[in-house]
């Protein structure tokens, strides 16, 4: 198991909170879109699922995608969303956190990733129900956490790979990440 | 901005240490979180608002402003439950929409609750200093260094991340550049603002890791804080403010004052 690194937690915990940044410039559009067009909105939800498996896509280590969650959730928390984000931002980056261990942390593909994606939003989903959400009739639970879903999948399946694949051409993900066998080999020749 | 979260008197609740009053407040909301009681979500409101609007230490101007988002919040996950709730004894339909007795009573019930969670969170966010509070998570609850030095860390390049937010957003407006429609256009636009700033912001953070442990810090290692927190009284105080608050509410929400029902 590669452990963290005093530098692995600082960027996870730095790409957590520059998340957050971007979630509360996303909540704008979000509180703009949420009045005139319900579905829109719940097609733009899967925002807010993409942190801990985005970071876990960059730095590829065990634990990552829990922490980069909960960073996010705290800077929202701070920025006035309320503490239970943070209870949201723990359950959604354990669940994705989850579903990496699964394949023992050994796959980083959309498939793989949009799949937890749908298991953060899973977990949002059981904390909905705790809060109350339990109370909506049937087909609009499904409508609006099967939107959310789908969201879920296109936003931490292909949106963060595709991101991740343009910040690998940028040449920084070779400070962060583990380094492979094969360079070491290389090395040898 | 900063200036404007500087209050106007320093009430008691500032002197609470800040580590004590996050864990106090969290398991308060996890109380809240669970509840399914109405009465008992309208009292635990009306409490935390008491603490909010009393005792945050905040002009009346500046609280009003505050509420804004509160309200709105309050409103908008009522008015989903309202119009798409179960219920039985249905008082008005339209096409989809439908609001029943039942659907009014979970509206009101996940209004306040949400309520609560925004009033408790500016009473806490407004009485603290984010950096005071990562120390005292160290120092009175053992949170490991490396993960509270990174978050100050972080939280202190907050600002250089929003000026490079708004940098990139001037220059792809002088570009005049143009985004697709659709779900296209929606990555190409998160695309444009996330590489620049990810790229720029690990690199940021690996350097400040690097010198942070060039001059000596070690994870795990013993270590002495530059700003020493502690239990005083007034958490003492606090405490039993929040124990007793929480009995007045559950004793008042029996007694059904509030609501006929």
């Amino acid at each position: 198991m590669k452990k963290l690194k005093f530098t692995d937690i600082l960027i996870t915990i730095m790409i957590g909170v520059v998340f957050g940044v971007l979630m509360k410039f996303w909540d704008d559009l979000y509180t703009v879109v949420k009045p005139i067009l319900p579905v829109a909105r719940q097609l733009i939800y899967g925002m807010w699922f993409m942190v801990g498996p985005f970071a876990f896509l960059l730095l590829r280590k065990p634990g990552t995608a829990l922490i980069a969650s909960i960073a996010g959730a705290s800077l929202s928390a701070f920025a006035g969303h309320g503490i239970e984000v943070l209870m949201y931002g723990f359950m959604q980056g354990l669940a994705a956190e989850l579903l990496f261990a699964a394949f023992r942390y050994k796959r980083y593909t959309i498939v793989v990733a949009g799949m937890a994606g749908i298991a953060s939003c899973l977990a949002s989903f059981g904390l909905d129900l705790v809060y109350g959400y339990a109370a909506l009739e049937t087909w609009a639970l499904i409508v609006k956490y099967g939107l959310r879903a789908i969201s879920a999948f296109i936003f931490t399946g292909i949106f963060a790979v595709l991101i991740v694949k343009a910040i690998e051409a940028t040449g920084v993900t070779s400070l962060i990440r583990p380094v492979d066998k094969k360079e070491y080999t290389l090395l040898d020749q | 901005m900063l200036n404007w979260f500087t209050p106007e008197r320093q009430t008691w609740l500032f002197r609470v240490n800040p580590a004590l009053k996050f864990v106090v407040f969290f398991t308060f909301m996890i109380i809240t979180l669970i509840n399914q009681n109405l009465h008992f979500a309208l009292w635990q409101t009306i409490l935390y608002g008491l603490l909010f609007y009393v005792f945050s230490g905040y002009s009346l101007k500046k609280l009003a402003v505050l509420s804004i988002p509160l309200v709105i919040s309050f409103l908008s996950t009522g008015l989903t439950m309202l119009l798409f709730g179960k219920g039985e004894s249905v008082l008005w339909q339209f096409g989809i929409f439908k609001i029943s007795e039942e659907s009014i009573q979970h509206a009101l019930l996940l209004g306040s609750k949400s309520l609560s969670f925004g009033l408790v969170g500016f009473t806490f966010i407004l009485t603290i200093q984010p950096i005071l509070f990562f120390y005292a998570m160290m120092q009175q609850f053992r949170m490991p260094s490396k993960y509270a030095y990174s978050f100050i860390a972080a939280f202190r390049l907050i600002p250089a991340v929003t000026e490079e937010l708004q940098i990139r957003r001037n220059a792809l407006k002088v570009r005049n550049v143009q985004f697709s429609r659709g779900s296209k256009g929606l990555y190409e636009r998160l695309q444009s603002y996330t590489v620049p700033l990810f790229a720029q912001s690990i690199r940021r953070a690996q350097r400040i890791a690097v010198a942070m442990e060039a001059k000596q810090y070690q994870m795990g290692a013993a270590r002495t804080y530059f700003y020493p927190t502690r239990y005083t009284h007034m958490d003492v105080v606090f405490i039993a403010v929040m124990i007793l608050g929480f009995a007045i509410t559950l004793f008042l929400s029996s007694s059904g004052l509030l609501t006929s029902g």
